[in-house]
């Protein structure tokens, strides 16, 4: 059973970590990754780009006109996101529960319901 | 055998040559790996320079002398550290390779199965490593059906040998107060890998289906070796007799048929004779009614009928009651209250199902919501038949299913 973690935030949340707190989250996080490369249930870990380098595509009329900034204006925004493949969904809860991310803020779990092969995995 | 491919040749050998030569050295893992060297030399070589005399003896030949090799090394490189305790006792590095067939090779390749079942693995895992080490693939194919990388499938296999070889599992037949339990184990994995294979009927789907042959295959393996065993020919027939509908199961888009609108001219007729007769054979035989035969049993009901109107519910009602007697579990009493509802109406199945909802994980299944929505439309209650369509679709864990559920519900 494939699941997505996902860490949400912002640039304000990020710069609100010192020096040394930030040091700490990426190793603790490659710590994480690690730990669950080896068990063979995380299949990737992905950061995105700070949300002002994000862009919206639209199409109309068969031309594409590409916008500034993500397609919802929110708070915060899809930062990272991990995929993992598990035996149930108790597994995949105490793995999100071990993202360092959630003892800071929280992370979301999604069931993955389907996927194309791609060349990749 | 003569028109046996050099792949199907190799996929039958594998299990009985890793069994060959680990019965003689023992460490299993690196048995393995060198079972897969050897493999690979066979499938570059004998196409260039043909096929040996004796492919058996050839393989074994081969990778015995692969582990040898890496055993002699591993040796030096300890030396060399100061270190001359011998992961193998010197006289087995001298012992001439095998080149008969073994005459315990059945033995061999339950041993096999029996390993790669053991009891510290996860059911994943399980079914990774028979893939592999019964089933003679590669990793990279293993990892293709799963959908994971490469590296992540080498990761579990690995992993799950180092979990064997941790646990002191040896090469050998369990005792047989334990048999049936280790039994039951391989079964249960070569069910889950078919299921796993069956229930995928988008996106990559001939791989997964490769997935659901693998486990016939394998099950048919097994009864060969136990041809006395109920369960293991109750198991082959649930497969062969789902198998059988396999091309009426999804329309020409890839969408979900369920059984009741499935174009039966479209039936395997050759895979459901085989499997009616395999579980005729096996439930007038047996002295245990297990689990796979009951669903077996029940499978061949529905096969038979040749239109949908002709099945006997009764029939399969009483089944399902055997069934849940045999093997209670929240499925099997969902799937009854189908039958109930066939043989006595939509409210009796109705009933049952909201005593099922009690269990609050079936509360969030979407096969409960979507039966219900089933027996609410043959009540004639539409609008309540298409909210539980749209509850179901919500809960629904595969695409084809969730688009069938979504479909049904915008139903008029």
């Amino acid at each position: 059973m494939k699941y997505m973690i996902i860490i949400y935030g912002n640039q304000q949340l990020w710069e609100s970590f010192s020096a040394e707190e930030f040091q700490q989250a990426i190793t603790a996080q490659d710590a994480f990754n690690r730990k669950f490369a080896e068990t063979g249930e995380l299949l990737g870990a992905y950061g995105n780009a700070d949300a002002a380098q994000a862009k919206t595509v639209r199409v109309r009329d068969g031309v594409p006109a590409v916008a500034d900034g993500p397609y919802l204006e929110t708070k915060e925004y899809l930062a990272s996101w991990y995929l993992i493949d598990v035996e149930n969904e108790q597994r995949a809860l105490d793995i999100a529960a071990e993202v360092p991310f959630a003892s800071v803020n929280a992370v979301e779990l999604w069931p993955i319901l389907h996927e194309g092969a791609g060349n990749t995995l | 055998m003569s028109n046996e491919t050099l792949e199907d040749l190799l996929r039958r050998l594998a299990p009985q040559v890793l069994g060959a030569l680990t019965r003689r050295f023992g460490q299993f893992d690196s048995c393995e790996e060198a079972v897969q060297e050897a493999l690979l030399a066979a499938v570059t070589q004998w196409p260039v320079q043909g096929v040996p005399e004796n492919p058996y003896g050839w393989l074994v030949t081969v990778a015995a002398r692969r582990f040898i090799d890496w055993v002699r090394s591993d040796a030096a490189r300890r030396r060399r550290e100061g270190d001359d305790l011998l992961a193998t006792p010197p006289s087995l590095l001298v012992a001439a390779p095998a080149d008969q067939p073994p005459i315990g090779e059945h033995d061999d390749t339950l041993m096999l199965l029996f390993l790669c079942c053991h009891p510290s693995l996860s059911p994943p895992s399980q079914i990774a490593l028979i893939l592999r080490a019964v089933g003679g693939l590669g990793t990279a194919e293993i990892a293709r059906a799963f959908f994971v990388p490469e590296a992540t499938m080498a990761q579990r296999i690995s992993r799950a040998k180092q979990r064997i070889r941790k646990a002191g599992a040896r090469f050998e037949l369990p005792p047989p107060a334990e048999h049936a339990d280790r039994l039951g184990a391989v079964l249960h994995v070569l069910y889950l890998m078919f299921n796993e294979g069956y229930a995928a009927t988008s996106g990559a789907e001939l791989q997964r289906a490769d997935l659901a042959d693998e486990a016939v295959r394998l099950a048919r393996m097994v009864h060969r070796l136990l041809p006395e065993d109920s369960e293991a020919a109750g198991l082959l027939a649930l497969m062969l007799l789902t198998q059988a509908r396999r091309a009426a199961r999804t329309s020409a888009d890839g969408s979900l048929v369920p059984l009741a609108e499935q174009d039966r001219s479209r039936w395997d007729r050759k895979l459901i004779a085989e499997g009616v007769a395999l579980i005729t054979r096996a439930l007038s035989s047996t002295r245990e009614l297990g689990p796979y035969q009951l669903q077996a049993a029940i499978a061949a009901v529905h096969d038979e009928a040749e239109r949908v109107e002709e099945t006997d519910w009764p029939q399969i009602l009483a089944l399902y009651e055997l069934l849940e007697r045999t093997a209670p579990n929240p499925m099997v009493s969902l799937n009854r209250s189908v039958a109930v509802a066939m043989v006595h109406g939509p409210d009796a199945g109705l009933d049952l199902i909201a005593v099922l909802e009690a269990d609050e994980r079936m509360a969030r299944h979407h096969r409960l919501h979507a039966v219900r929505a089933h027996l609410l439309e043959m009540a004639g209650q539409r609008q309540e038949a298409r909210d539980s369509y749209r509850t179901a679709a919500r809960y629904a864990t595969s695409l084809p299913e969730q688009r069938y559920l979504t479909t049904r519900a915008a139903k008029p």
